[in-house]
């Protein structure tokens, strides 16, 4: 189970940092750092640079994405910001806008 | 060792209760009440003073300060308008408590939150004044957690010694007395 | 927590957030918070979480630390353990003995203390 789950309908403004699983379903603005996973639900709507593990982004993402592992968006999902992870997939009916560096 | 003193249902005091030993009271006290043991204020009882003890707890009601040695229960069905002061303090679902509650060894709350409500103000009168300070716009975070604690001002609470120091002076008041009679 | 999932969030114990923390649903909180709380379920601060702001909520239980006001529709209930300095205001607060608290509580009701009668 995540340690961190922001429900639909919660808003979070200023920094988040954590060191466990980062689940979001409302809304974020500012700024996340965790060393695991992040995880962005279809209803969750996130402004804020993010550094994790992994990002996984169903909802939407505005702002720049540091991820050691991954990240990927999924149908549905938008994310709009640079990204820096070795690994990056954006499923058919997602979108995503910005820079791609992938050596890390 | 004293034995525990009883003022019954029915019973009015008007006038301080000083002693050593229990004190258990089901009537009305009007007046402080300053003992050396356990204080037990019973369903029906009423308190209109400060109540100092070892270990007081409250079924009945209480306008006034609440100061235990060891500690300060206020039970399910009681009301407490005063402030509770010990190492020790309990307040049950289904009691009612206004005003300041500290256990020992925690710093006041800061300095400009005080005053609206003080044992005056409440004994003044039934009716509770609200602090002008009580809007209804957020206002800034109650204590300064990085602050020291408290101010000395707060410290004239009076810690344990007050009330054997009282108990020897109702002994010596009594004796004074006996030899003027 | 029996609420639907999607509702109720959790900030667990190594997540700290310095910010805002607003909206709809309970929150439980493991981690720490410095801001001000404000949500429509119940907020509970658990053992070993802390919130150093002003908390509103619909009910409120604390076995954690609260550095703040906390103002409350519902019951608050401090548990033994728990670190409390601020104003409470709650339809009834509790107490367990064992907290550690700097409290004032601001609770309407009259006292009948049973002097002269009053004519209703």
């Amino acid at each position: 189970m995540a340690g961190t789950v922001i429900g639909e309908g919660l808003t979070i403004e200023g920094d988040v940092t954590s060191e466990e699983e980062v689940v979001i379903h409302g809304n974020l603005r500012g700024k996340l750092t965790t060393s695991d996973a992040v995880t962005v639900g279809s209803t969750g709507v996130v402004t804020a640079d993010i550094t994790g593990s992994s990002l996984s982004v169903a909802g939407q993402v505005t702002g720049d994405v540091t991820a050691s592992e991954r990240i990927d968006v999924q149908p549905g999902g938008k994310l709009v910001g640079d990204i820096k992870a070795s690994r990056f997939t954006i499923a058919d009916g997602a979108s995503f806008k910005g820079n791609v560096d992938m050596e890390i | 060792m004293a034995e525990t003193s009883l003022i019954s249902r029915g019973t009015v005091v008007r006038g301080n209760v000083r002693g050593s030993g229990a004190l258990e009271i089901q009537g009305r006290v009007e007046g402080d009440v300053t003992v050396t043991g356990d204080v037990l204020l019973g369903e029906a009882g009423a308190i209109r003073g400060n109540v100092s003890g070892e270990s007081l707890t409250i079924l009945g009601q209480v306008q006034g300060d609440l100061r235990g040695t060891e500690a300060v229960l206020v039970e399910r069905g009681a009301k407490v308008a005063g402030d509770l002061s010990a190492p020790k303090i309990g307040i049950a679902t289904g009691a009612l408590v206004r005003g300041l509650v500290r256990t020992d060894g925690e710093p006041a709350l800061a300095a400009g939150r005080r005053g609206a409500v003080t044992g005056q103000a409440m004994r003044s009168g039934g009716s509770f004044q609200k602090s002008p300070a009580r809007a209804e716009a957020p206002k800034p975070a109650a204590v300064e957690p990085d602050s020291e604690p408290p101010p000395a001002k707060e410290e004239r609470k009076p810690p344990p010694p007050v009330v054997p120091a009282l108990s020897r002076g109702t002994r010596a008041k009594k004796k004074k007395s006996r030899e003027q009679e | 927590m029996a609420r639907h999932n999607l509702e109720s969030s959790v900030l667990g114990p190594t997540t700290r957030l310095t910010g805002r923390v607003s909206g709809d649903g309970a929150l439980r909180v493991e981690g720490s918070i410095k801001g001000d709380l404000s949500v429509s379920g119940e907020a509970d601060i658990a053992d070993g979480g802390s919130v150093e702001g002003n908390l509103n909520a619909a009910a409120l239980e604390v076995s954690g630390s609260l550095l703040g006001d906390a103002n409350v529709q519902g019951p608050i209930a401090v548990r033994s353990g728990a670190v409390v300095r601020g104003e409470l205001r709650g339809s009834e607060v509790s107490i367990e003995p064992g907290s550690r608290i700097s409290v004032r509580l601001e609770t309407e009701f009259e006292l009948d203390l049973g002097g002269p009668a009053r004519r209703r």
